[in-house]
């Protein structure tokens, strides 16, 4: 169900189809209605990424929870019980048990304060896009929904294009290169096993889905998504995806990829051709017209492949939101730190001068001409993007081990993933201005 | 222009300034067309600029200004390759290629040019048909060494790595560590293709380090051995290189043709005594470590007939002599040795001893292990004097030798052991329990089977009930021990932790014994069951000191986090 459906059956929405084994924890889950545990995300938390899964599996049995914005670092009201209970001893989340006087107390202070109180009411379906050959521990979101306890299917090009799209209230994108140019890895990995098995791998798929080439067949996923997006979807991208999904849709009708990838070289005019209308975030930016620079565009501000651009890592801060005002910002930037470090990939940030005037930047780093986090609507959905590629592994080269989650628990970087993970699960409500 | 003007350019230029460091380049060319120092910097400063057609004007001048000079003739044809003219590039490289018909340059900078555009088909084409042109088999085997390695295509770049070393014997080094990265899919073929007939020495050498990297020892050694069966100077560096590569390896199998490749090496060297000497000495300690005394002995005797052998090999043998007597388990010999011998240095006597000590509790000798070591005050001497008095029974003594030798005694295991120990004779309510330090010295000899069964007995002897006054931390250690063994004893173990879990209340090793019982289950593929003891341990003993350690095999069992 996409977000335009269910919002408009959250009224009255009862937990129908939820499977028998979900269904025979909710007993349980209701035997205490008057208490309620308090998931505390500010620095009493003792796994910070874990209690998003805790709330996730609260909701996905059909129980309403609140959503906190700004008390206590984003805290999460749950209704008690020794389900929930025991679902957070496994996990090693903190939880406090609080009476009905201090809710009240609780709710008093949200009232007062800026911070709100959003009703949790339904699990997203959740899809990632990526290559069924991809190890899981090369793309952040997959860790962090691994780590969670959330559960995800897999699409790719495959079931975008197959129209499976519709079937998910929430797509992730990570470090797919839409351009179809194999994110220029063959300037630094030509020969590897690896890339030849990507190529391969992405040119059956032209084949068998009747593109002409892996550029044609990757721009044609990049309008299925907008198109997603468009009838409500919520889009959540980081790295490469971001920056190139956008190229994809404003080079429709002109070539952006080298020879090496579609056997023609790049339009010598396609920076004039780019119709920047048909995109999501970005307008007006500048393609990297050499096939021997390992940058897609100007967008990225960091340039970590192109040596003579690259920009050194500092820090980004989220931004503070009116929690009663633009409820979406602020749910999206809840966090037990406002400054987090930065995090390179193969795109890290976003150059403010190539944003459309629509965005809403969630977080830049103060004095320098890129932002880091930035979210906007595009028809009846909503896009969210996130430079860098591992938020726990600054300088992620291809080969590093993977970033175990359990040895970063309070990750902050990891908890803006798992916002977006809970952002359609949010009640809409009506902005007050 | 004056030459500090272009210093100027190159400041600015390493200041990654490069828009004015062009402007200096520019100027000084329109002075000095032919100055090779500004138009290789403005070559290095429009790529990134994404302005490389400007240098082509630039390139095309000095060209015609000095017609014969390869340099420029070089830049020119780079230009023209980077900016996708392959045709005026090929028009330079073959009239450069006339000018200078027995010189290698042409092809190799046209080649290198299309290799930076990623254009590997026509770089080698172009090396193919230079060699042809010169007539030299040999010509360009690296350059397409390298891009048959860059296409993927290994054995090429096996075979052209092979016929290059013939010409540059020097590039061994390089050829090893250029293939040594093949995928384990190529490997067998690339060793097959270069030992396959009669492969020269180079050849061979060049196989040998290969299989040595890829964990083939034994072969390696038999491919590479017959490369170094006529003595030269060449010879002995390459057995020399050949027994450094081995030491990056702890196998036994690569210990020993480290000692064989050593051996053979002392043999080669040209200066008896002292390399020789000390060779042998290094040789013979590989093959102790490989296991093979006779072999060690052979070597090491070698030594001691070696009059002009220097003190420190000398030294070094001797040690090794009583080293391979006490692995041997002549331990009468070696004792004597230990008393007899004056050319073993104080600390290698101090180390022999405690080395000595180690192998008579192997053999459950105790009280001479005890004379070996009784009037050693040093840490490791206090904390070998430890375990004696723990296998003679004596808890109370032991504990206070493993506290008098502290933390820093042997490694960090060592270390973490005694403390181990310590943790679990605090539990024990006795000074002396002679069946516990039975079964403790029956562990230390290695017999885990009767290790067992004896500290179950001697648990037996301990009070029952919640806290259980050390019972349950026997049985825990003796349901660790039995879970490493065959299957039927891990099914001791099993009903080891299950009797743990149930009768030991509150104490610590209830948890412990439960997660013993997962990480069990867990080896025994009952991944469900596994969890579900984890989270009984999670949710019943939320204070525990493991429970942290509980909720990572949890995460490792439901694929939450990497298995590494």
């Amino acid at each position: 169900m996409k977000r335009r459906n269910f919002l408009k059956q959250l009224s009255g929405y009862v937990a129908t189809g939820l499977s028998g084994d979900i269904a025979a924890l909710l007993a349980p889950y209701r035997s205490s209605p008057l208490a309620s545990l308090l998931v505390p995300m500010d620095d009493a938390q003792s796994d910070h990424l874990k209690a998003y899964g805790v709330t996730y599996h609260v909701v996905q049995a059909g129980i309403k929870a609140e959503w906190l914005l700004n008390y206590r670092g984003g805290s999460f009201l749950l209704p008690d019980g020794p389900a929930i209970r025991r679902d957070a001893a496994l996990a090693g989340v903190s939880v406090e048990p609080v009476e009905e006087s201090r809710v009240t107390a609780i709710r008093g202070e949200i009232e007062a304060s800026n911070m709100d109180a959003v009703p949790l009411e339904k699990a997203p379906k959740v899809a990632v896009y990526v290559p069924p050959n991809a190890p899981p521990w090369d793309d952040a979101v997959t860790m962090a929904l691994q780590y969670a306890g959330i559960p995800f299917d897999k699409v790719w090009d495959f079931e975008v294009l197959g129209g499976k799209l519709p079937g998910y209230d929430w797509l992730h994108l990570h470090h797919e290169d839409f351009t179809g140019q194999y994110s220029k890895f063959y300037l630094i990995y030509a020969g590897q096993p690896w890339l030849a098995e990507m190529v391969r791998f992405n040119a059956d798929a032209a084949k068998q889905l009747g593109a002409a080439t892996v550029p044609a067949l990757k721009k044609a996923v990049a309008r299925h998504i907008r198109d997603y997006v468009g009838n409500g979807g919520f889009l959540f991208a980081m790295c490469t995806a971001t920056e190139t999904i956008d190229l994809a849709l404003a080079a429709e009708r002109v070539d952006i990829a080298a020879a090496f990838a579609d056997g023609t070289p790049m339009d010598p005019e396609a920076d004039a051709k780019l119709d920047w209308s048909k995109t999501l975030a970005f307008t007006g930016a500048h393609i990297e017209p050499s096939p021997q620079i390992a940058s897609f565009s100007d967008i990225d501000g960091h340039q970590v492949n192109a040596p003579a651009r690259r920009q050194p890592l500092g820090a980004f801060k989220l931004f503070n939101f009116s929690a009663k005002i633009d409820p979406v910002p602020t749910l999206l930037v809840q966090n037990h730190r406002q400054v987090i470090p930065d995090f390179y990939g193969l795109t890290t940030s976003f150059l403010r001068s190539r944003l459309k005037p629509s965005d809403v930047v969630l977080a830049d780093e103060e004095g320098a001409p890129w932002v880091k986090y930035i979210n906007g609507n595009h028809g009846k959905g909503t896009w969210t993007f996130f430079g860098g590629h591992d938020p726990e592994d600054q300088q992620h080269q291809i080969g590093d081990p993977p970033t175990d989650l359990s040895l970063h628990p309070h990750s902050p970087g990891y908890r803006l993933i798992l916002n977006n993970v809970l952002f359609p699960a949010a009640k809409k409500r009506e902005l007050k201005t | 222009m004056p030459a500090q003007a272009i210093g100027q350019g190159f400041e600015l230029e390493r200041a990654g300034q490069y828009e004015q460091a062009a402007g200096i380049y520019l100027a000084t060319l329109r002075a000095d067309p032919t100055n090779l120092s500004a138009l290789l910097g403005l070559e290095r400063v429009l790529r990134p600029l994404n302005r490389l057609g400007e240098l082509l004007p630039a390139a095309q001048r000095a060209a015609a200004a000095s017609p014969t000079n390869a340099a420029l003739r070089g830049v020119l044809l780079r230009t023209y390759v980077a900016l996708n003219e392959p045709d005026s590039g090929r028009a330079v490289a073959l009239r450069w290629a006339a000018a200078a018909p027995r010189d290698e340059a042409p092809y190799r900078e046209w080649a290198m040019a299309l290799e930076d555009a990623h254009r590997h088909a026509a770089a080698r084409d172009v090396l193919l048909v230079g060699r042809r042109a010169l007539g030299r088999p040999g010509a360009f085997g690296i350059e397409l060494a390298e891009l048959s390695r860059l296409s993927g295509d290994w054995e090429g770049a096996a075979r052209e790595w092979a016929a290059a070393l013939e010409d540059a014997p020097v590039q061994l080094p390089n050829a090893a560590s250029a293939l040594a990265e093949a995928p384990d899919a190529a490997r067998e073929r690339i060793a097959r293709l270069l030992t396959a007939g009669t492969p020269s020495p180079l050849t061979r050498r060049l196989a040998g380090e290969l299989l040595l990297g890829w964990g083939q020892p034994q072969r390696a050694w038999a491919v590479f051995e017959p490369s170094v069966a006529t003595p030269s100077a060449d010879a002995a560096f390459a057995l020399r290189r050949f027994a450094d590569l081995a030491s990056a390896r702890s196998t036994p199998d690569a210990r020993r043709v480290r000692a064989l490749a050593l051996a053979r090496y002392a043999d080669l060297t040209p200066e008896p005594g002292g390399a020789a000497a000390r060779a042998r000495a290094d040789a013979a300690r590989a093959f102790i470590d490989a296991g093979d005394r006779a072999a060690a002995r052979a070597v090491l005797e070698r030594v001691a007939q070696d009059s002009s052998a220097p003190a420190d090999a000398q030294r070094l043998a001797q040690r090794a002599v009583v080293e391979a007597l006490i692995d041997g388990g002549q331990l009468d010999t070696a004792a004597r040795q230990l008393a007899t011998n004056g050319r073993l240095s104080a600390d290698d006597r101090a180390g022999l001893r405690l080395r000595l000590a180690r192998a008579r509790i192997a053999t459950g000798d105790l009280d001479r292990a005890d004379s070996a070591v009784a009037r050693d005050s040093s840490v490791e001497g206090l904390a070998l004097q430890g375990w004696i008095a723990l296998y003679r029974g004596r808890l109370k003594d032991a504990q206070g030798l493993f506290h008098a030798a502290g933390p820093y005694a042997g490694d960090r295991h060592e270390a973490t052991e005694r403390t181990a120990m310590l943790a679990l004779l605090q539990q024990v309510p006795a000074e002396s329990f002679r069946e516990l330090g039975g079964a403790l010295l029956l562990l230390a000899q290695g017999d885990s089977l009767h290790a067992v069964q004896a500290l179950r007995l001697a648990a037996g002897r301990l009070a029952t009930g919640a806290g259980g006054g050390g019972r349950p931390d026997l049985l825990l250690l003796a349901g660790r021990v039995a879970a490493r063994l065959d299957s039927a004893q891990q099914q001791t173990a099993l009903a080891l932790f299950d009797e743990i879990v149930h009768t030991a209340g509150e104490g610590a090793a209830a948890p412990a014994a439960e997660l013993e019982w997962a990480r069990l289950l867990e080896r025994r593929a009952q991944t469900a069951e596994a969890m579900r003891h984890l989270e009984h341990l999670i949710l019943t003993y939320p204070g525990s000191a493991v429970v942290p350690e509980a909720r990572r095999e949890l995460e490792r069992a439901k694929g939450a986090i990497p298995k590494s």
